[in-house]
Parts: structure tokens; C-alpha cells; sequence
């Protein structure tokens, strides 16, 4: 049998297996960055968690979010923003992408867990964002990994798509972690933002790879 | 209040009477141990004369009619399902701790609404066949003393007047203990905190610390949060087999009540039940019955599977049943053609007010960019419950990298190179300068006292990273990445 035939077999086995694999792969987020549309198959996809790490500095991490803002701004659906180190910006977006945005200025990284595990139920949003940048690592790595099982669990039966953007990778038994790894530098300056969205890499640490290269063709 | 806690007393002999019709309303006991050492574990209020711990035979001489019960694991687990289930729609954060017996973290929840809503879950949950009590305190272990004392709902907003008539059981000592301070005259946990830690410390040592901390109400503990469930089903299994429509209704009926009230808890709704008789013969009967409208109200769904279930005759008798209830969320509210309106209002601001509990007054809504060039200027405005139309996009949109701000921003020291920045300090940052943009002069209410003035760089570290400066008088300032 050839290596193709025996990954179809292979395939088709796991998808008897288990059928809610293919269950997941339903409704799909578009975030206007193509990298990640790309990688994640049509973009976040809904009742699952994604996680993008920011490795580095200015690597693009607040143009991923702003994208995601306007994107889901233009098809009129909810988001939640629970910013874990109040960083936010809304200057760096355009006032009408801020209207159907539910911002959570959070003062600690409690507060944040605490917020999300509400947000995360409610039916109302069609993506919850967990922005974990500004938080120390070792905050971060201190949360018992139950907590993120718990979200997972919360989330499979839940609508949004939920994106949690981080410093570094943390989230266990994610779906999807990409990782944005190239630091921008002041030259970006001039670029508009599809330009700048597309020229965001990102790197697939964590997810089904054989999967998004078969879409890439 | 922070925390509540609900407490079903003799709870296994109440979960043993939802799940057997013959004892409803009548004088019924929990008995444990087996032959002449049989004694009662716990009695029905109709059990007049008969307490727990006596013999079987002593039970039956007080009150001669009385139906005695081994326990039922079975039905336990059935009740104590329909309390998580209770709990959880209090807040998402729940603890199974014992049988009978839920905590509950109340954090940021509002508190008037909170305490409608124990009101209903007292009323729910006795309706189900559970008479609950529900205390609220600050701390796991007072709300558990306060659900022992309530009658049936009682907050605890003055902790040291509330625990100082308490008897000194409510803070679990050992028996040995028991005895040291019963000798030194000490009833109460106010009699107990009257006197110092240090001085129980040297007295009884650690253990009679911890003591003092419970009677003071100081102890706290973290819960362990339970999942609410996922598969809204429910099976019970005939011994014998059953052949009329009662028993096989009241059974449905626990069901029902349980899986409703689950759904409810997790804000979802069945569009489909599906009920399926398991027949003596090996065969089995099953009916799905799609709902007018998708609900989770018990009352309609007992109306259908009554008016169903008086159609039905089977070959043979019904050994078991099981009831399925198919969840969807709870369908949009019907708006304007165009309109993006809300899934569930009721929820959205529920859970918004419980949020901007957690994190503070005026600290979650949806940005408004205020009609100022002062950076950092907005307020957080009540979310519209449409989402409007887009505008047209900005004929000048932003270029380049999306500042995340640094609140509040990082004091630094920058070098400067001729009339250039050249390196860069500060606690979090520091490194050389290689690329530089500004600076950019900002200001303005300069006819009022606090006029603003702001310079401002984007500089590009050697190690990588573009980093917003802000330079005010003689004070330098890092206000965020351009990420």
C-alpha cells in the first residue's frame, strides 16, 4: 500500500474513531491575517481555543488583534476583549471598530480567568479574546494546568471562537498554538495594515499541520 | 457575601423519597447496619418519636407504620446532580463538597439578584422534592455554618456577632478538645474567641489554633470546581419490572425536573426529547418528541410525555427507562431585518454586571474615543445591544505597527546622541537605539491650568522591538510597544 493510501486508511479510521473530530471542523472565523486564516483553515475556529504567542517583541502580536477587531466588526458580530494587563489601545484602531467591542480591563491575572470563565458561557459573543501579554511568565506558568482544561471543557460546548494571546506558549492540550516569532522594525512604520498583515509569518507549533498543508495545497 | 453554600439536610433520606412514590407523605426512616444492629440513620418529619441512632426495633414500636429504607446510591447521585445543577445557576464557580452539600463562589455576582435567585433555587429545588437551605458569608466555611443555622436563607454581613452565640460543635473540634475546653467552661465559639490565639496556641498548640481560626471565622479554603454537565439524559432501571403508567411518570417526572433545571444552568434549551422504554422481552420502545418551541420548561414537557405515555401499551413490562433532551442554545430573539441583535439579553447583561464585579466599577464596556488630541483619552460606554452597521472605512487609516500601551507607562532614562535618542533604560528595558521616528509635539487646553504638552518617539531597539517615548518636562516615559 502506498504511504498515500495508507494515511487516507489511516484517516478514515480516525475519523470512525472519533467522530467529534470531524465534528470541529464547523464554523470558522476569518481574523484578516492570511498567515493564521491560512494555518487555521478559514480562520478561529468556533468552540475551540487557539493560542498565538508573541515571542518576540513588535512581532505583530496588536495587528493580529486590531485585524480581528475590524474583520469581525464588518460581518456585525460581538467580541469580548479580556485584557489581562490592561494594555489595550483603542486609539490604535479606527473608532467605528471599537462598536461592538465588550472591552474587560482587568487589574490582575485572576481577574482575568475569572472573567473569561463568564464570558466564555454567555452565547452572546462570536469570539472571546484572552490578551495574557503584559503578564510576567512566571505569573503565568504558576496557574495550574486544570484551570485551561477547564476552559477547554467549557469551551467545546460553547459558541465562540476563543483566541488567547500570549507571551509565551502556556496553554496545554491547545487545538492550535502559532507562534509569531519575527520582530518588526521601524520600516513597517509606512505600511498599511493588509500590507502588514500579510507579511506576518507564523509558525505552527501545535496543531494539525498535515491538515493546513493540505489546504494550502 | 462571597460565597454561599447549599445544604440539603438528611439529604440521602430525601434523595430515597423523590425516587420511590410509595413514600411520599408518609412516615419513612434511613436505616444503616444490618439485623439487630439495624439502627436509624435518618426519619421523616411524619416519623413522630423516632430519632437517629435508635434500633430498628424501638422505631417501629414508636411509630408502627413506618416504611424503613436501606440507603440508594443510585438516587443519591440522581439528587445530588439536581443541586449541582441548582448551584450552578448561581455562578459558574461550584464545589460538590459532600453529599447534599454544594459550595459556591459568588464572586462578582450582584448581590440583590443573588439572592432572588437563592430565593428561587430554595423553591426549585423543593419542588424537585429537596428542602435546601442556602447560608451566605464571606468564607466557604461561615457559609456552611450560616446554611446549618438558616431557615431557609440566611447572609452573614456581621461575621463576629453571627458566630459568637454559635455552640462550639460549628467549629469541629476533637473530642479530646471538646473535653479540655468543656472543663474550662466554654460553650460557644464567643466563648472560645474571647480568649487569645496566643494563648490556645500555648495551651492546646497548633490544632487548637486552627480551632480558634474556624471559631473566628478565619479559615478559608480553595474550592475544587466541578463541571456542569453535558449530557442531559437521565436512566433508572425497574426492580421489578413495572407495567402502569404511575410509577413509570413519576420517574419521568425526577427526570425531567433535573435535567431542566441542568439545562437551564447551562443556558441552553432542548429542541428534542427522546424517551425510550427498555421492555422485559429484550425489545424496547423509543419516541423522540420534537418541542413546538425550544424550552426548558418542565411543565410543557411533562404535558407531552403525560398525554404520550396514556397512548401507549407495550408487549411486555418496562424494565427500564431512559429520557434524552437534545440541547441547543436558546434561539435568537427575533429583530429588524438588518439588525445584529443580541442572543440572549437576560445573560449578556447578567454576566456583564457580574464581570464588571470581578474587575471593578467602570472597567468593562465598549470603548469611546473622547473629542480630545490628550493620548489615552476615552471612556467605556454601555455595549448597544445591535451592532450598527460599519461606517465607511477612514480615508487616512493607520499605518504601521499597533501600539500596546504600558499602564502605567515605565519610567526610563534615554541617552541621547547628538539630538537623537541613542540608548535606552529602564527597570523592564534596556538596550541600545537603532532606528528612531519623531518626534512628534502634542499638546493642548493650554488656556486652561492643566495644560498638556507631549513629545513623542518610536524608537527601535538593537535587540528588536519598537517602543513608544514620551517626554514630559524633564521626565521620560515608555508607553508601550509597537507590536
Amino acid at each position: 500500500m502506498s504511504p498515500l493510501a495508507t494515511m487516507a486508511a489511516l484517516r478514515s479510521l480516525v475519523a470512525a474513531r472519533f467522530p467529534q473530530k470531524t465534528r470541529r471542523q464547523g464554523v470558522h472565523m476569518p481574523t484578516g491575517v492570511p498567515a493564521i486564516d491560512e494555518a487555521l483553515g478559514d480562520g478561529l475556529p468556533a468552540s475551540q481555543l487557539t493560542e498565538v504567542v508573541s515571542a518576540a517583541p513588535s512581532s505583530g502580536g496588536q495587528v493580529v488583534l486590531s485585524r480581528l477587531l475590524e474583520t469581525t466588526r464588518t460581518a456585525r458580530q460581538r467580541v469580548a476583549l479580556i485584557d489581562a494587563a490592561d494594555g489595550f489601545a483603542p486609539h490604535a484602531v479606527s473608532p467605528d471598530a471599537l462598536r461592538h467591542l465588550v472591552w474587560v480591563r482587568c487589574r490582575t491575572f485572576a481577574d482575568a480567568l475569572a472573567s473569561s470563565d463568564v464570558l466564555v458561557r454567555d452565547g452572546n459573543y462570536a469570539a472571546v479574546i484572552i490578551d495574557l501579554r503584559g503578564i510576567a511568565e512566571k505569573a503565568l506558568r504558576m496557574q495550574p494546568g486544570t484551570t485551561w482544561h477547564r476552559l477547554h471543557r467549557v469551551i467545546e460546548h460553547a459558541a465562540p471562537a476563543v483566541l488567547v494571546l500570549t507571551p509565551c506558549p502556556l496553554v496545554p492540550a491547545v487545538s492550535w498554538r502559532l507562534v509569531l516569532s519575527t520582530s518588526h522594525g521601524l520600516a513597517a512604520r509606512r505600511m498599511s495594515q493588509e500590507q502588514l498583515a500579510a507579511t506576518l509569518t507564523v509558525e505552527i507549533a501545535r496543531g494539525h499541520v498535515s491538515d493546513a498543508m493540505e489546504r494550502a495545497g | 457575601m462571597k460565597f454561599c453554600v447549599l445544604w440539603v439536610p438528611d439529604f440521602r433520606l430525601h434523595a430515597l423519597r423523590r425516587s420511590d412514590a410509595a413514600l411520599t407523605g408518609r412516615a419513612a426512616a434511613l436505616i444503616t447496619g444490618e439485623g439487630r444492629k439495624a439502627t436509624i440513620a435518618e426519619a421523616s418529619p411524619e416519623a413522630k418519636g423516632v430519632t437517629p441512632g435508635v434500633a430498628v426495633t424501638l422505631a417501629m414500636a414508636q411509630c408502627p407504620g413506618i416504611i424503613l429504607r436501606p440507603r440508594d446510591p443510585a438516587a443519591e447521585v440522581e439528587a445530588q446532580r439536581i443541586l449541582i445543577a441548582a448551584a450552578f445557576s448561581l455562578s459558574p464557580r461550584v464545589e460538590a463538597t459532600a453529599a447534599g452539600r454544594c459550595t459556591v463562589d459568588l464572586q462578582g455576582a450582584d448581590a440583590v439578584r443573588t439572592e432572588a435567585q437563592m430565593r428561587l433555587c430554595i423553591r426549585e429545588l423543593a419542588k424537585a422534592g429537596l428542602s435546601t437551605r442556602i447560608g451566605a458569608a464571606a468564607t466557604p466555611l461561615l457559609a456552611n455554618m450560616a446554611a446549618q443555622c438558616a431557615g431557609p436563607l440566611l447572609i452573614v454581613s456581621d461575621t463576629r456577632n453571627f458566630l459568637r452565640p454559635l455552640p462550639l460543635s460549628f467549629a469541629a473540634p476533637t473530642l479530646a478538645q471538646t473535653e479540655i475546653l468543656s472543663g474550662w467552661g466554654i460553650r460557644t465559639l464567643g466563648d472560645l474567641t474571647d480568649l487569645t490565639k496566643a494563648d490556645i496556641a500555648q495551651r492546646l498548640g497548633t490544632e487548637g489554633v486552627a480551632l480558634w481560626e474556624r471559631a473566628a471565622g478565619k479559615t478559608t479554603s480553595v474550592l475544587r470546581h466541578v463541571e456542569p454537565s453535558r449530557t442531559f439524559e437521565a436512566e433508572w432501571e425497574y426492580e421489578p419490572p413495572v407495567e402502569s403508567i404511575e410509577p413509570l411518570f413519576f420517574r419521568l417526572r425526577a427526570f425531567a425536573e433535573r435535567i431542566a433545571l441542568e439545562l437551564r444552568a447551562a443556558q441552553l434549551v432542548a429542541e428534542e426529547l427522546t424517551l425510550t422504554l427498555f421492555l422485559e422481552d429484550e425489545t424496547d420502545y423509543r419516541r423522540s418528541f420534537r418541542l413546538p418551541e425550544a424550552n426548558a420548561d418542565l411543565d410543557s414537557w411533562l404535558r407531552v410525555l403525560d398525554s404520550h405515555l396514556e397512548t401507549v401499551r407495550t408487549a411486555a413490562r418496562v424494565a427500564r427507562v431512559r429520557l434524552v433532551a437534545k440541547p441547543i442554545r436558546a434561539p435568537e430573539k427575533q429583530g429588524g431585518l438588518f439588525d445584529t441583535g443580541l442572543r440572549d439579553p437576560a445573560a449578556f447583561w447578567e454576566n456583564l454586571a457580574r464581570v464588571s464585579a470581578i474587575v471593578g466599577e467602570g472597567r468593562v464596556g465598549t470603548p469611546l474615543i473622547s473629542d480630545t488630541h490628550k493620548p489615552d483619552t476615552f471612556v467605556l460606554v454601555k455595549p448597544t445591544e445591535l451592532v450598527p452597521a460599519p461606517a465607511d472605512p477612514p480615508i487616512h487609516p493607520q499605518r504601521g505597527l499597533r501600539l500596546r500601551r504600558f499602564r502605567p507607562p515605565w519610567p526610563a532614562h534615554v541617552e541621547f546622541a547628538g539630538q537623537r535618542p541613542a540608548a535606552l533604560e529602564s527597570a523592564q528595558l534596556r538596550g541600545a537605539i537603532c532606528a528612531v521616528a519623531g518626534p512628534w509635539h502634542i499638546s493642548g487646553e493650554w488656556w486652561k491650568p492643566k495644560a498638556w504638552a507631549v513629545e513623542t518617539w518610536h524608537v527601535e531597539l538593537r535587540e528588536g522591538g519598537v517602543y513608544q517615548l514620551a517626554h514630559t518636562g524633564d521626565v521620560w516615559r515608555v508607553e508601550g510597544v509597537l507590536d
